[in-house]
């Protein structure tokens, strides 16, 4: 690892997760110097543990946030609305690993579906055309089953339950995939051994992460200089409105200054637009980059929801892959539903302890201890959705509550839309009729865990008045300033967030070296 | 019962044994197992007493707490029946002291090998390598389901054609006359087959 001084004018990228360790890996193999702050520590494979709370407290972000609005997160978990990772690598240490991609309208969210009530539609400044080559890149990279070559994974219980139950009902695009898993070895990485812990790190290297792939390939280069446990805290800027330093925290909590010709912000879609907000200044004092007002809002966090279903036979939902499963059917947009947009249902498990803590928050008596007594017997699916752009469900900064470090915390706040709920409720109504279709005797309707899902934040568009960032990811307002993670996301489409933020972040690096090398930067 | 608490210094609050009896009571009424023992609810028990004894709030809601299910229970709620001891937890479901039970009992009943075998977890499995030569594919009372994507004739419409008024009806799509960048490398992909517009 080449070292790089803090007063040389570096490439600053913050966050090494599917955004920032995609774009330090991209940037290094074509030979361009990055330093990488990351706010978490340096876990390997080894250090992952197969064990629900002490893996969480491991490697979740577990920095003081507060939320408000009429989201349940707010009542079960209000310092807890996102469940995401702190540590090298980022979210993708704990992801699960569906992979579809967006679809060609989702890009046109507003021209497709109209004037909403309450939503704040735009359509992408980019289209699927444009993206498409980027996504066989990412889909490469990640080991996408089913594509390019990648064998699908098999099917597990909780697949073949769903599956069953998808034929069953009519529907004809589920499959195991794709799926970011290996089902044979790929790329110097094993095969899956279906051990059944995703959401804890994958202690086998079969699945896709920037820790796996992209962090150890661009040290390699030895033109990375990874600093973890540092958390940044504003970005500066000079006279004339060019970013030219990061101020960061060492784990000590000594504050130092890392000079910077380029920074790229990938700290996720609560900490992104934190970030932006604290670093306010004389020149923009609404926060770096927000002319447009739009920093922190529209934050999304997907139509979540999952079911879990009781059968009179074992199931044993936590052998195997966790996300190997997924049910394309209801990604269409389909106005007659009555919602716009479309739904993914993906197998999902959780073990005893998360499902009491997440199946039903707040429940006891027997109607609670039921569904653990029902274990064994149970599967599980997790319904996945486009959720609609408000203006008013928003990250700000909390200045009555601060951090150990004295910051100001930032706040989620968040409504859900009507489309939202209805979208909800017919994914819980299909999901019940598919289990019945198979045998359910009894099934339990799981609100939105604490978002795993989070976008938006500082979005894309056309427009320096709509939104945050161009079609690159560029700041509309500084040009040196890059947003790389899903925070760019200017609707959320349906589909799992991660394939389209390292598809993005290929694509952004293309566009950096190019304006490196001709002066555009 | 006699005041819960050993001492009245609540400080040095040591709760009784009694006390601990009509909590362990509580746990088990309130998330009932008829499959467990008695050991994960007194480990529980145990726990929330751990806890009080670091919290002043929690330990002065617990005191309070457990005076309150006497005056509610018309005597010992130990000696209530499992319908009579519901009812009156659902009277107190509001408060702090049984949130705080509530919510530690959630957190700890659940996260110990001693119920996980009882219900049929298996805990990590990593280290024995892991289910793909242990059952992740035992499932027998379903048939085998395909994995591939599927490659029939029908094709997802993934929008109505002429905006959100019109609506395409029907299986009989029309395929799509130029490639679609949503269908990777030409190969069929079961979130996004077929035909776009």
């Amino acid at each position: 690892m080449s070292a790089i001084e803090h007063d040389d004018d570096a490439i600053v990228i913050i966050g090494s997760g599917a955004g920032g360790g995609t774009l330090a890996y991209e940037l290094t193999a074509k030979g361009i110097p990055v330093v990488v702050l990351e706010a978490g520590g340096y876990l390997r494979h080894d250090d992952y543990v197969n064990d629900e709370w002490e893996a969480f407290n491991q490697m979740a972000w577990l920095d003081p946030r507060t939320t408000s609005g009429s989201w349940r997160i707010a009542r079960d978990f209000p310092n807890l609305p996102a469940w995401i990772v702190k540590a090298v690598g980022g979210t993708t240490t704990h992801w699960s690993g569906a992979t579809p991609r967006f679809k060609a309208h989702e890009f046109t969210a507003r021209s497709t579906y109209g004037r909403i009530d309450g939503a704040n539609l735009l359509d992408w400044p980019l289209t699927l055309a444009e993206l498409a080559p980027y996504y066989d890149k990412a889909e490469v990279a990640m080991g996408s089953t089913h594509l390019h070559g990648r064998k699908p994974l098999p099917a597990n219980n909780n697949y073949t339950v769903l599956a069953n139950g998808a034929e069953r009902v009519g529907y004809k695009f589920y499959s195991t995939g794709p799926y970011a898993t290996n089902a044979e070895e790929y790329d110097g990485r094993p095969a899956s051994i279906q051990d059944g812990f995703n959401f804890q790190g994958d202690k086998n290297k079969s699945k896709w992460s920037t820790l796996v792939r992209e962090i150890p390939r661009a040290e390699a280069t030895g033109l990375m200089d990874l600093r973890p446990e540092c958390h940044v805290v504003q970005i500066t800027h000079d006279a004339s409105g060019r970013a030219d330093a990061v101020l960061y925290l060492d784990k000590e909590g000594n504050l130092h200054r890392q000079a910077a010709k380029l920074v790229a912000v990938a700290a996720n879609s609560i900490e992104t637009p934190r970030l932006l907000l604290q670093s306010a200044s004389p020149m923009f004092p609404d926060g770096l980059a927000n002319s447009s007002g739009q920093v922190g809002r529209n934050y999304m966090r997907h139509t979540s929801g999952s079911v879990y279903a009781r059968f009179n036979d074992p199931v044993r939902m936590h052998r195997g892959e966790t996300m190997a499963g997924v049910i394309a059917d209801e990604s269409r947009n389909d106005p007659d539903r009555g919602f716009s947009g479309g739904y993914y249902l993906e197998t999902i498990s959780l073990g005893p302890a998360f499902l009491a803590s997440f199946g039903d928050p707040g429940a006891w008596g027997r109607g609670f201890t039921e569904i653990l007594d029902a274990y064994a017997n149970t599967a599980g699916l997790w319904i996945v959705g486009e959720d609609l752009p408000q203006e008013s469900n928003r990250v700000t900064l909390n200045t009555s509550v601060a951090d150990k470090n004295g910051l100001p915390v930032p706040n989620v706040h968040f409504d859900d839309h009507a489309n939202d709920i209805a979208m909800r409720e017919h994914g819980y109504a299909q999901a019940e009729v598919l289990y019945e279709a198979v045998g359910s005797i009894g099934a339990q309707r799981t609100p939105p865990y604490p978002s795993t899902h989070n976008m938006g934040t500082s979005r894309m568009s056309a427009l320096p008045e709509s939104g945050v960032v161009d079609k690159w990811g560029r700041a509309h307002d500084v040009p040196n300033l890059f947003i790389s993670d899903g925070s760019v996301f200017t609707t959320s489409a349906a589909a799992n967030p991660t394939l389209t933020i390292v598809a993005l972040a290929i694509r952004q690096a293309e566009y950096i070296a190019e304006q490196l090398k001709t002066g555009g930067i | 019962m006699v005041f819960p608490a050993k001492f009245p210094q609540l400080n040095a609050t040591d709760l009784t044994n009694e006390a601990r009896s009509v909590l362990i009571r509580v746990i088990r009424v309130a998330f009932p197992h008829p499959t467990f023992p008695d050991g994960p609810y007194e480990r529980t028990a145990d726990t929330i007493l751990r806890e009080a004894e670091d919290s002043t709030w929690f330990r002065v809601a617990l005191t309070q707490g457990l005076i309150t299910l006497r005056h509610l229970a018309g005597g010992d709620f130990r000696d209530l029946d499992d319908v009579e001891a519901t009812k009156v937890l659902r009277r107190i479901e509001t408060t702090e002291f049984f949130g705080f039970i509530r919510r530690t009992t959630v957190l700890n009943l659940y996260d110990n090998k001693d119920v996980w075998e009882i219900i049929g977890y298996e805990g990590p499995s990593f280290d024995k390598g892991g289910y793909i030569n242990r059952g992740f594919n035992d499932l027998d009372w379903l048939p085998a389901a395909r994995i591939e994507t599927y490659e029939g004739p029908e094709r997802l419409i993934e929008t109505p054609t002429g905006g959100s008024a019109a609506r395409v009806h029907g299986g009989g799509a029309t395929s799509a006359a130029e490639p679609d960048p949503a269908i990777p490398l030409g190969l069929a992909d079961a979130t996004l087959t077929g035909a776009t517009k």
